[in-house]
């Protein structure tokens, strides 16, 4: 089976470093359990994803695309002609725009199924199983037949240790250049330092006054100041009370229900 | 020239109130003859109080002329109690298009908070329509002026599902397009942005309509644009609407017609099932449903019968961590793991401060403790002052006793 990890040129988001992501990590993991799998990288310095060598990779393929430039063309013609059965790309980048635009596109120019959010991925060649993450847990598990481009989950296993001989030993190929992109007219960006914004506080009342804020915001108003309090009940009594107040919220499924 | 001479006791006598014992006066009458109109500070004052709420808030930007005293009698006091009124929007000047997650036909509070985001844009002329996946129930009251069921897509099959949305916003010529960035939500406008050729502007977390700003390389900095057509919103950015209920007229567009698939190869997702979280092995971080155990229990194995029997995820404080008795990751706490629970059950937990900081995300908290002034109790909706030691078997045998009701 053919497996392409797409790798970028990401950004620590703490210290600003230059770190392969690890949503990318994760993704060469699932990619080594398969199989052989060969890494692409269309940037202007290989450099920046040396560190995939040392995390699973043997082999990394660049295509030289210059800075600020459209990855995309470049990606996908390279696909195209390496035809693999599995893509997979992190959701979202790291240190860029973090758009996680890429791989649909790259699914649009290549008539690619995408499945997004994926945690694991299992089966041959003909027929493959990945499992989605859906939050909290859940999973959606998905058989796809045919070549397909899978964006990775950061709920998907941790990556593997950095192993210093491997990266020494991997290689990275130039397998081309992009031809002299065509200047896209690039929508009017405005960029300043980030400010952090107020978060938004879950149930403060509208106009309420600061001190309503406050205990909504440190969670001692709402549920807390309404709540019951049972002093000494009988055992039996506080157990009716428990479960009728966890089935209230949801989270027990209803007596009924549950004996089906 | 000279101005007529003022003559104050007239003045006062004219506006004295006839028949009282004690002399009173009419100040608010406005005064014939000469001079300007007398103001007065407390009418203007009560004419600036929003009706109907029981602590006194004052709308500073309705000026009050100060010879119009009786506003406070044009405001009715009835006006608060009547049940609002439907805002109806006839010819919105152009559409503002929200496609919201709904689960099970619901919206969810991100997707309230779209609604919200979509409303900030549409102002006063522009309306909010929503375009849902099959019927979905309480759009009016969040925000929606114009509501566009499409056909629920059956199974997983995203690609019909971008056909159909893409197909209907092409239909509708909304100005702006905005999606929750959620998992789903997220995806379906990166489908639909790269199906129309349009960009997509991800994650906002000022949405106005002089300008989006969402944050990037790594929140280093923030870009701001103004709002281009499709549009995702970040969650808990944006607050809900909080106005009257609106109409969601439903629409009809007629160029719905679902093209299925046009693909060469059309049957790619062979299936496509549900796995729910098993609660045992999710991580605690995870977890819908905590209890929770800590060092006011000495009966660890009715513990484990009990998390067991709710299908809940086992958590504990960290005394018992430390002592060896639950393992190290089911540690709550500051250094332990944070919580994003819906509810948290706490059994013979003190609520020291570390621990609560794990459960400040969770809704609801349920606590059994014997000490009633432990601040988990204080934390708790539904408290009970009991030995733990006690309730766990009784919980166990109310279970057992529903499940053989039902069986
Ligand atoms: C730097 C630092 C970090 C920490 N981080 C964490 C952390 O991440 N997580 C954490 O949990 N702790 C943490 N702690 C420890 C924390 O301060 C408390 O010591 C700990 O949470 C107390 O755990 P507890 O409530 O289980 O025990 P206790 O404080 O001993 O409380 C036991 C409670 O059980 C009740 N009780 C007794 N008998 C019964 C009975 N039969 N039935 C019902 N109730 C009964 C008692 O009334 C009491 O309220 C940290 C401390 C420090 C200094």
């Amino acid at each position: 089976m053919k497996i392409v990890v797409l790798l970028s040129a990401g950004r620590h988001p703490v210290s600003g470093a230059p770190v392969l992501p690890r949503m990318e990590a994760q993704a060469i993991r699932i990619a080594a359990a398969l199989g052989e799998a060969v890494g692409l990288h269309a940037g202007p310095d290989a450099e920046a994803v040396r560190e995939a060598l040392g995390l699973g990779l043997t082999h990394i393929e660049h295509i030289a695309v210059a800075d600020g430039l459209d990855p995309v063309p470049a990606l996908a013609a390279r696909l195209a002609a390496m035809a693999p059965d599995l893509v997979l790309a992190g959701r979202r980048g790291q240190g860029g725009p973090e758009s996680g635009i890429v791989p649909y596109a790259l699914a649009e120019a290549l008539d690619l199924l995408l499945i997004p959010d994926v945690v694991a991925v299992s089966g041959g060649p003909d027929t493959l199983t990945l499992d989605q993450s859906l939050g909290r847990g859940a999973l959606r598990r998905v058989a796809v037949r045919g070549p397909v481009l899978a964006t990775v989950h950061p709920d998907a296993a941790a990556p593997l240790a950095y192993a210093f001989g491997k990266a020494r030993r991997g290689t990275i190929e130039l397998v081309g250049a992009a031809a002299k992109a065509t200047d896209v007219p690039e929508a009017v960006v405005e960029e300043r330092p980030y400010r952090r914004r107020p978060k938004l506080v879950k149930g403060a009342p509208t106009g309420g006054s600061a001190a309503e804020r406050l205990k909504a915001a440190t969670g001692e108003g709402g549920s807390a100041t309404k709540g019951r309090l049972l002093v000494e009940p009988d055992p039996e009594e506080a157990a009716r009370e428990i479960l009728a107040h966890l089935r209230q919220i949801g989270v027990l499924a209803d007596a009924s229900k549950s004996a089906k | 020239m000279t101005r007529p001479r003022r003559d104050p006791r007239a003045e006062r006598a004219s506006i004295q109130v006839a028949g009282e014992a004690r002399p009173r006066f009419d100040r608010t009458a406005r005064r014939t003859g000469s001079g300007r109109p007398r103001r007065d500070p407390r009418a203007e004052r009560a004419g600036q109080r929003v009706a109907g709420e029981s602590r006194p808030r004052y709308d500073l930007s309705q000026t009050v002329r100060f010879d119009a005293a009786v506003i406070t009698e044009a405001q009715p006091k009835t006006a608060a109690v009547a049940p609002p009124k439907i805002l109806v929007l006839e010819n919105p000047a152009f559409l503002v298009a929200v496609v919201p997650d709904a689960p099970g036909g619901r919206l969810s509070s991100h997707d309230r908070q779209v609604l919200g985001a979509a409303r900030a844009l549409a102002g006063r002329e522009g309306g909010v329509a929503i375009l849902t996946l099959g019927p979905c129930e309480g759009v009016g009251p969040a925000g929606a002026d114009r509501c566009l069921p499409l056909e629920a897509v059956e199974g997983y099959d995203p690609a019909s599902q971008t056909a159909r949305v893409a197909a209907a916003l092409t239909a509708l010529a909304a100005r702006h397009v905005l999606f929750p960035e959620s998992l789903d939500g997220g995806d379906l406008a990166r489908r639909v942005a790269v199906r129309l050729g349009e960009p997509v502007f991800t994650n906002a977390e000022v949405v106005a309509a002089n300008g989006l700003v969402r944050p990037a390389k790594g929140r280093r900095v923030e870009q701001r644009v103004a709002p281009g057509m499709l549009a995702t919103v970040a969650p808990d950015a944006v607050a809900e609407y909080g106005g009257p209920p609106r109409e969601a007229r439903l629409l009809s567009v007629d160029g719905e017609a679902p093209t299925p698939s046009p693909q060469k190869n059309p049957k790619r997702i062979v299936s496509a099932a549900r796995v729910p979280a098993d609660p045992a092995t999710v991580p605690l971080a995870l977890a819908e449903f905590v209890v929770s155990a800590g060092n006011g229990l000495t009966d660890l194995d009715t513990f484990r019968q009990v998390v067991a029997a709710l299908h809940a995820t086992p958590g504990a404080s960290r005394v018992l961590c430390d002592a060896g008795l639950m393992p190290r990751h089911t540690q709550v706490g500051a250094s332990g793991t944070v919580l994003a629970a819906t509810c948290y059950f706490a059994l013979g937990i003190s609520g020291a401060p570390q621990h609560l900081q794990g459960v400040a995300g969770c809704e609801h908290v349920v606590a059994v403790n014997t000490d009633l002034h432990a601040a988990m109790i204080e934390r708790a909706g539904l408290a009970i002052v009991q030995d733990a030691q006690v309730v766990m078997p009784a919980l166990l045998r109310l279970l057992e006793q529903e499940a053989g009701e039902n069986a």
